[in-house]
Formats: structure tokens, sequence, C-alpha cells
């Protein structure tokens, strides 16, 4: 895996961002990712849709290897852990987690997230609607801006398509990043990316295997 | 021979006809005769003659001459691709019915049939049941389907040549084996207009082996005009799609001499196009022009027909919406805007005036571009030689195959042998292997390939007590009745105006791109967005002037074959065009400007033209093999020239040729091109270009929606199953990267293969291309031939740089961001 980084600063914070979709900041040793989704494709399987697995395994192994190659104190994923109902992908991920027991652990409840807080805590998760930390405010859909506040987000995966010379197109997804908001791309491949944005001072760092880009 | 005139059912029948004023054709009687013994078959003939009386008469001869034989339930089950056509053939079936005296119920079964009706069918089928192919799929869905079927005496397949070459034709199929299955004494009968592979559709509808068939073919013929509209003078640049406009005024005069048009167009968005034009061109035509197509909401549809047919409007601008379905008796003129790119579907259409059987039909062709004025060419000389296309039935659809056995599971269960004996019957899968149906049996039992077994998957089990394979969750039952068919559209959202009443329908992908307040047209009404819930829009009226006109994805036709080839013939004549060919002696002008600035390519000749524009290097190749073809060569073109160095190409076609166009000079001299060019290793290029295009991608998205991969929200739902939501283009690239040898994925590549390749037809193409002289010319600016191609705005990727070289380049140059 190569990671590639880049130093941004946030709310007057320096945030290191990352082209494996996780933020590190240094400061508060503290990772930070979001809409991980883990039972989706079981989700989809007991539907009947056949996905194959190998996509989920690889989202824990990149983490996996994230979380050894930053070592944080503190994990905080801003909503969307969990895809849908408890599913096998669940235990594998239960198990997983034991190798991190000395990892604090936040989660910010996600539209997905609707188990009880009790189950949470058993996996060593503090849950919160809204977490503060610093000057930053961690939130799964930043909805209200309050004037000199800086919120942290996830919940649309965001993306960006640019037209380049040649009538050639490229989709990538990215990092949305204005004065008071900063929108995490999804942690899990299993998604699809929103190009879409209304935002009007708004910096994208979009990123590939091997570079990150600011557009 | 002589027997059925003296039996009984057949006076009874001859009679009622006869009070009418009507006479059997000959056609009509040869298929009672051979219904009468025994037979199975096709009935071909032109609407309008009756082809409905051929089969529906013949079985009430039968029934009038042997009552004893018939039991209760479902005696005729008639299966037609449309739901419109249903209804007034009812009414049809249920008069004669009548008024020949018989008890017997004729009754419509399809997608707009109430819930208390279907319920009431369930208990007492009626003697004729009318339906689609995937209602017929929905019904075998059901628990205890079979006993609807067992007393069955005959099958009708309705316009079967719309069928056969659709994934719809391969539900028909398992349709019939099926019911074979169930009512082994079953008939099976065709009816068809004239296609080029007859004896092949009457083969795929009836594989049976040991039953007797035959053709039957009317005498009858239909007289045809074509008249081309021509601009006052030709345009140099040939616009795609622009100079229609200027020939409203000259459509205006035509509608005016006659009762009822209608103005066939070839994508939706042309339609609302015209629909404006001739509005602004003439205000009076206000309250009788209306505009038809697939988007429109089914209530006003049906209004606009019923309105044709009591001649209250004039004109009707439509798509191929109105091709098919009941005769519209006041419609006396047919215009057709842009290509019909197809000499059968031309045919068709040209039909839809004049119905009645000895009158002349008259079709006006309206070219969009000048260059069209070819195509009618052709066409004329086609319709003249009354070559019309073969229709390929398709193979090996293993999306349909999954599809299939997951609603037999759901409806009655079914057993591995028997239904792998049963699907081989089928001309769609008769070459299916053993390991290829346990692959299928996988899919659906475990999720994947038998390594990775998944214990949560269990769409469907092996029930032990029944020893059949069935579904057990009412959810899955659920999900999957709702995906049963093989008709995929994008993801469509209805229109609904605030104060109520629907307008239609439109993709989704286009709603998310407006904003509230931005004005977009929908049958031919400007609307604004207010918000949007779920799969509904809310919009009022707009007052601006100007208006989006939504793109709906997949309008596109290429030209077929036969027509391709009869375009190359012709465009030899244009340089000497004779005297009596108007279209190619108006197109003269064009050709010269053409010679001027580059080359016309003689028939021993291929011309490349490369282009040096503000937007890059331009390389245009100009085969001539209909857009499908087209499509094929140039990425294979672009894969050969990308390996002489990584470059990134955007490919656009159109029938005529296609264009390649880089960021970056193009290194191609006129040395390399007879090696980009070369028959050598070209099987093997093509593959490998195949696989690194984005066809295939494209391909696997109906493909994704039939096998039950993605779950489709319908039209004006809530969004329900919001947690199961996924792109096909995410699930190729997951199965791509993780289960290369599923076969759902390579039916997209092969399916590029059968449907667009035409191996024989590519290896003749390079040949031809191999015995011309090559020339390359570079032009200063677009030419007649290349401009279509630049401006037309589908366009494919091809890259074999890596991203990050692309990505380094996007920081050197201008870019944009699409939001």
């Amino acid at each position: 895996m190569n990671i590639v980084t880049k130093n941004i600063q946030f709310g007057g914070e320096e945030l290191t961002l990352t082209n494996q979709r996780v933020i590190y900041w240094k400061a508060e040793e503290t990772l930070i990712l979001s809409d991980i989704h883990i039972g989706k494709t079981a989700h989809f399987r007991q539907h009947g849709i056949a996905i194959p697995d190998t996509i989920f395994r690889e989202d824990l192994e990149r983490l996996r290897l994230l979380l050894e190659y930053f070592t944080p104190k503190k994990m905080i994923v801003v909503g969307d852990l969990f895809h849908a109902n408890y599913n096998q992908n669940f235990e594998m991920f239960t198990n997983w987690l034991q190798q991190f027991e000395e990892l604090d652990r936040v989660l910010i409840r996600g539209n997905h997230d609707r188990f009880s807080v009790g189950f949470y805590e058993h996996l060593g998760f503090q849950t919160e609607e809204q977490y503060e930390c610093q000057s930053l405010i961690f939130v799964h859909d930043a909805e209200v801006i309050a004037p000199h506040k800086f919120y942290i987000s996830g919940h649309t995966h965001p993306g960006v398509r640019i037209k380049m010379k040649g009538r050639q197109y490229l989709k990538l997804p990215c990092y949305q990043v204005t004065t008071q908001q900063l929108i995490l791309p999804a942690f899990s491949l299993f998604t699809g990316l929103n190009t879409r944005s209304d935002f009007e001072d708004l910096k994208n760092y979009a990123f590939t295997d091997d570079a990150i880009l600011e557009l | 021979m002589s027997k059925l005139e003296h039996t009984e059912g057949y006076r009874i029948v001859h009679n009622w006809m006869a009070e009418k004023g009507f006479a059997p054709f000959d056609f009509q009687l040869k298929a009672w005769k051979k219904y009468a013994q025994n037979y199975n078959g096709l009935v071909v003939a032109p609407t309008g003659f009756g082809k409905t009386y051929a089969m529906f008469l013949a079985i009430l001869i039968d029934y009038l001459n042997h009552p004893t034989q018939y039991k209760k339930g479902i005696k005729l089950l008639w299966i037609s691709p449309l739901r419109s056509l249903a209804k007034d053939l009812q009414k049809a079936m249920q008069t004669a019915i009548d008024e020949i005296g018989l008890d017997w119920q004729a009754a419509v079964r399809n997608g707009d049939t109430s819930t208390k009706v279907r319920r009431q069918q369930e208990h007492a089928m009626p003697d004729i049941l009318l339906t689609t192919p995937e209602t017929m799929h929905l019904l075998f869905s059901q628990k205890k389907n079979s006993r609807w079927f067992k007393n069955m005496r005959c099958v009708v397949v309705d316009e079967w040549h719309e069928l056969l070459s659709t994934k719809r034709g391969v539900l028909t199929e398992l349709v019939v084996v099926r019911l074979h299955a169930i009512a082994p004494k079953i008939k099976i009968w065709g009816v068809t207009a004239t296609i080029g592979n007859l004896e092949q559709a009457k083969d795929v509808l009836i594989p049976f082996k040991n039953v007797k068939t035959a053709i039957i073919t009317s005498k009858e013929k239909k007289k045809l005009k074509i008249i081309s509209l021509l601009p006052d003078e030709v345009e140099l640049l040939p616009w795609a799609g622009h100079l229609g406009g200027k020939l409203a005024k000259e459509v205006l005069k035509v509608i005016y001499k006659n009762n009822t048009t209608l103005v066939f167009t070839n994508t939706r968005g042309q339609a609302e196009l015209w629909y404006q034009l001739l509005l602004d061109a003439d205000a009076d035509l206000a309250g009788q022009i209306a505009i038809h197509h697939g988007s429109i909401d089914a209530k006003l549809r049906n209004w606009i027909e019923n309105a044709i047919n009591e001649g209250i409007l004039k004109v009707v601008v439509c798509t191929s919406s109105l091709d098919l379905g009941v005769d519209f008796k006041p419609v006396d003129c047919v215009v057709q805007v842009g290509s019909s790119k197809g000499i059968a579907r031309f045919i068709q259409r040209a039909g839809r005036s004049g119905h009645s059987p000895y009158e002349v039909s008259k079709i006006y062709f309206v070219p969009t571009h000048t260059l069209e004025l070819i195509e009618v060419s052709a066409l004329k000389e086609a319709v003249k030689q009354r070559d019309v296309e073969a229709r390929e039935p398709m193979v090996m659809t293993y999306d349909v195959l999954v599809q299939f056995l997951v609603t037999l599971a759901v409806g009655e269960g079914f057993a591995k042998n028997e239904t792998f004996r049963m699907l081989q019957q089928t001309h769609a899968f008769s070459y299916l292997t053993k390991d290829e149906f346990e692959w299928a049996m996988q899919f659906i039992t475990k999720g994947g390939a038998t390594l990775h077994a998944y214990e949560e998957f269990h769409k469907v089990v092996f029930d032990e007590e029944k020893q059949l394979y069935v579904v057990k969750s009412r959810r899955i039952s659920m999900l999957h009745r709702m995906n049963i068919g093989a008709i995929v559209s994008d993801a469509m959202m209805r229109v609904k105006y605030m104060k109520g009443g629907y307008v239609g329908m439109v993709e989704e992908y286009f709603i998310s791109k407006l904003k509230v307040g931005m004005p977009f047209v929908l049958a031919g009404k400007v609307l604004e967005i207010v918000h949007s819930k779920d799969m509904t829009v809310f919009v009022k009226r707009s007052k601006a002037k100007k208006a989006i006109t939504p793109s709906w994805n997949g309008g596109r036709l290429p030209l077929t074959s036969y027509l391709s080839h009869y375009l190359r013939l012709k465009l030899d004549d244009a340089l000497q065009p004779s005297t009596r060919e108007r279209e190619l002696k108006f197109l003269n002008p064009l050709l010269a400007t053409q010679n001027t600035h580059s080359h016309i390519p003689k028939s021993n000749e291929f011309l490349v033209e490369k282009i040096y524009a503000k937007e890059g290097c331009h390389l245009f190749f100009y085969p001539f093999e209909g857009r499908l073809v087209n499509e094929i060569m140039a990425s294979l073109i672009a894969y050969r020239i990308s390996k002489l160095q990584p470059i990134t190409f955007s490919i656009a076609m159109n029938d005529y040729g296609f264009g390649l166009l880089s960021d970056q000079d193009i290194p191609v001299t006129e040395e390399d091109l007879s090696a980009i060019l070369s028959k050598e290793n070209l099987m093997d290029d093509v593959i490998a270009s195949i696989n690194a295009s984005e066809v295939a991608s494209r391909k696997f998205r109906d493909i994704a929606v039939i096998a039950g991969l993605v779950v489709q929200s319908q039209p004006g739902a809530r969004k329900t199953n919001k947690s199961l939501q996924s792109s096909s283009s995410l699930i190729f690239k997951v199965l791509e990267d993780y289960e290369p040898n599923n076969l759902l994925l390579r039916q997209a590549y092969t399916e590029v293969f059968n449907e667009q390749l035409e191996e024989v037809r590519l290896r003749k193409a390079f040949e031809r291309i191999g015995n011309s002289k090559l020339i390359l010319k570079v032009a200063k600016g677009y030419t007649p031939l290349s401009f279509p191609i630049k401006v037309d705005s589908l366009r494919n990727t091809m890259s074999n740089e890596k991203l990050s070289d692309r990505v380094a380049r996007l920081q050197k140059q201008q870019y944009k961001l699409i939001t």
C-alpha cells in the first residue's frame, strides 16, 4: 500500500490528508475516517445479491495497515460504521478489532448506525451525535453550520468529475474542504461517488493510488 | 385438404365473416387448415391484413368442431410484446366470440391490470388470456401455477419479429418450453412481419422435434411511396440534428395536405424538439398536435391514441412508441425525421399510413443532416429489392437464465435435472453445458463459486421434503417479483404537477443535474422543478422561453448491416448520380467541398483524415460499416495506436465512420496506417481492445439488473431498499477485481461480440481495407464527412496511460470541474 500524504490547515489545526481515505491529526494522535459500511456485502448477499466478500476483507486490511503506520491513540469514525442489520461480517469485524485493544474509539452515529448504545459500547466505541475536540466538531452530515465553527463530516461519499483537454474525463474520490467544512471520502471501496456539490469556496483534494492533488 | 370447408366450425365462422362483408384471405384459410391438421408454425403478413384472425379464428373453428376436447380454464394464450395492443385485440376477439354466439371470455392480464381483476383471474382463468412475456414469468412465480396452463390448447406469440432478437425473446422461448412441459400437446404459433430469417424464427419459437411445422405467407404486398423533403440549399457542414428546423415549413405543407400525420423521430429528445418546431412554425396547430413517447404518462398516451382514432388530431409527433399497435384508421401520411437506420423499421413505419389492405402507404423523409440523404437513397434501393434484415436470436444469456431459475424457485420450485433438460430444449440455451448450469446453480444457492460459499446467502435453497429447489424468504420472493423482466431502463422518476396529475417520466440522472427552478421540457410543456421526493419529482408550469430537453439515454439506433451495404453502393454512385436520383444530385455540392478540402474515397480507397484543432488532435476513419461495427473498429484502432505510445483517446462514431481525439499529437504516418489497419492478429487485438475499453462495462448494466444484482426503484414509488442500492459499474468493478470468472461478467464481453462484432463482417471490412489504397489527408478544418462525428457528444474513452500520468498532465493543462 502506497500512502501519500498532504498537510492542510483547517480550523486552525494541521491535518494530514491521505490518499487512503483517512485523515491523521498528529497533534491529537487521532485517525479520522468515515463511511466504512461494515456488513454491506453480507447484507447484499442476505438479500440474494451475490457480492464477493473480498472487497470487505480488503477494506479491513487497509485499515489495519493504516493503524499500524500512524499508530494513533484514538480513532474517530464520523458515521456509517455499519451498513445495516447485524450479519456475518460483524463477527469478523469484532474479532479483527481485538488486535487494537488500546485504541480509543469514537463513533458519530450515521444514518446507517441504528444499534443501541450498549451494542457499540460492547465493541469499545463511545457513541456521539456530535463530538467536539479542540476547535473541531465531528458530525455525520453537517446540516447546520454555526458561525466560527469547523465541521468534519462524511455521509456524502464525495468525488470530482474533471473535464480535461481533448474531451477526456476523470472521476476521482476526494476530500471537500471549505473554510468551515471538511467532508471525508467514504472509506469503503464498495461505495459510489457523488460528484455534485453546491459549495462556493470549495477546494477539492482528489487522490489516486500515488498522488493527492488540489483542484 | 378440402375437408375443413365442409365442417360445421368453418361454416359458422365463414358465415360470420360474410355477414360483416369479409371473405377470408388465402393465407387465413391456409392457416386454419394447417391448424386443423395439428401443425405448429408462423403466419407472415404485412400489418392490416388480419393476421390476428388467421390464428384466433383457427382455434374457434377447432373448438366448434371438437367442443368436448376443450376443458375449463385457459384454452388460448396470446402473448404480445406491447401492453397497448392487448386491449383492442381483446375487444375484437370478444366481439367476434359474442357475435358467433360462444360463451368464451377473452381477458387481458399485464402490468396495467388491477389487483382485484388479477385475483379474480387466479380464481377462474378466462378462456383466452392476452398477456406479455413478463407477465407470464410473473405467473410462473406464483404458487401452484401449473394448474392454470394444463388445459391449454394453443399459444400464439404476436409480433414475434419484435421479440426475436431481444432478451424478451429468450423469456418467450422459456415460456414456450415450460408450457410444453405442462401441456405436451399444446400447439405453438407465431405471428410475424417479414424478416430475413423466417425459417430460423420458426425454429426458435418451436424448438421441438417430432412436431409438424409450417410457414404461411400472405401474397398480399403493401404499396409504398417514399418522398424526401429537401431544403432549399445544401449546407456545406452538415450538423447532426440541426438541419431539420429549416424543414419544419415543408413538413407543415405535408401535414395540411393530409388528414392525420404521424411524425416519427428516432429519440424522445428529438420528438420534444419537433413538437416545439411545428408549434412555433404554426400556432394554429395548438389543440390538433400531440406528442407521444415512452416517457409520457400512460393515461395521456391512451388519450392520444384514442384521439388519433377519432380523428381529433391532425399530427402526432412520436417515437418507436407508435411503431406497433392497433391500426389508426384516420392516419394517411407518415413523416420520418432522420434516418430510420433499418429497412424493416422503415417499412413498418410507412405501413402506419394507408392501413387498409389495398391503400398505398406514403412516407416523407426529413433529413436531420445533409449526409442522411444518402441513406434515403440507400433505403429506397433496399425497399425496391425488399431486402429486409434478419433478426438474430440471442443465445447464452446467463442473466435471463439466472432470473428464470429463481422465478421457478419462487413459484412451484424446480428439480435440477428436469430443468436442465428443459433449458436445453430452447434455442437460447441449446449449447448450455453441465458446468455452466452448475455455475448458475451455485450462483443462486451459494452466492458465488464453490470455494467461497457464504452461509448468509440463501436465495434459493433445496427443500429436502419436496426434493425441489425453492425460495423460502418472503422478502427475496418480493424483491425478485419486482425484478422480473428483461426491459432495463435507467432509474426513472415520475413527473407530477404540484396541483396533481402526472406528466410522464424522466431519468433520475437528468433530474439530479437540475436545480430547483430550472426549466425543462417534457410532453411538449415547459416545466420547472419545485421539489422532489423519493422517485417522484413535483413540477409546475414555467414561463421560461428557453428550456433544457432531457436527453434520455439509449435512444440511438445503429444502422443495420443490410442498410450499410446499400449505403456504400450509393456513396459510390454519389459522384456520378443518375438523373433519377434526386437525393444524390442534391448532395453534389457537399461532396465537391469534401473533395476540395480533403478527398472523396472511391470504392477502392480508404480515407483517413487528420485534423488539428484547439481541443487536440483528431484522426477520422470512414469504414461505412454502421455505428456498432464502427465502435468496435474504433477501439481496435485506438488500441493499436496506443501500442506505439501510451495515449488516451476520446472516441466518437456514427454510422459512417469514427474519430479518435487526443490532447496530444497522434503519432501516425501514412506508413503506420497499413500496420494499424492490417488484418494480422485481428481477433486477438479486438479482444484486447474490448478488454481495455468501456464497452463491456456498459453492456453489463442490463445484465446486472436482469440477473438481480442491481435493485431498481420503480418510478413514483417510495425509495425502499435504500440499503441495497448500488450501481452496475461498481459491481462490474468488484467482479472484475475479485471474481473474474463470473459468467455474468463474461456475458458482458460475449454480448459485445455477438451483437456488435459480427466477426465475418469485420474480417471482410479489413480485407476490403487491405485491398484499398490508404489515403491520409491532413485537413485544415473540419470536412463534411468529419464534422458530424466531431460534434457527436456520446463518447467512449480508451486509455492505456497510467492514471498517475494522466493526473500529472492534468495539473499542467486547463481543466474544468463538473458538478
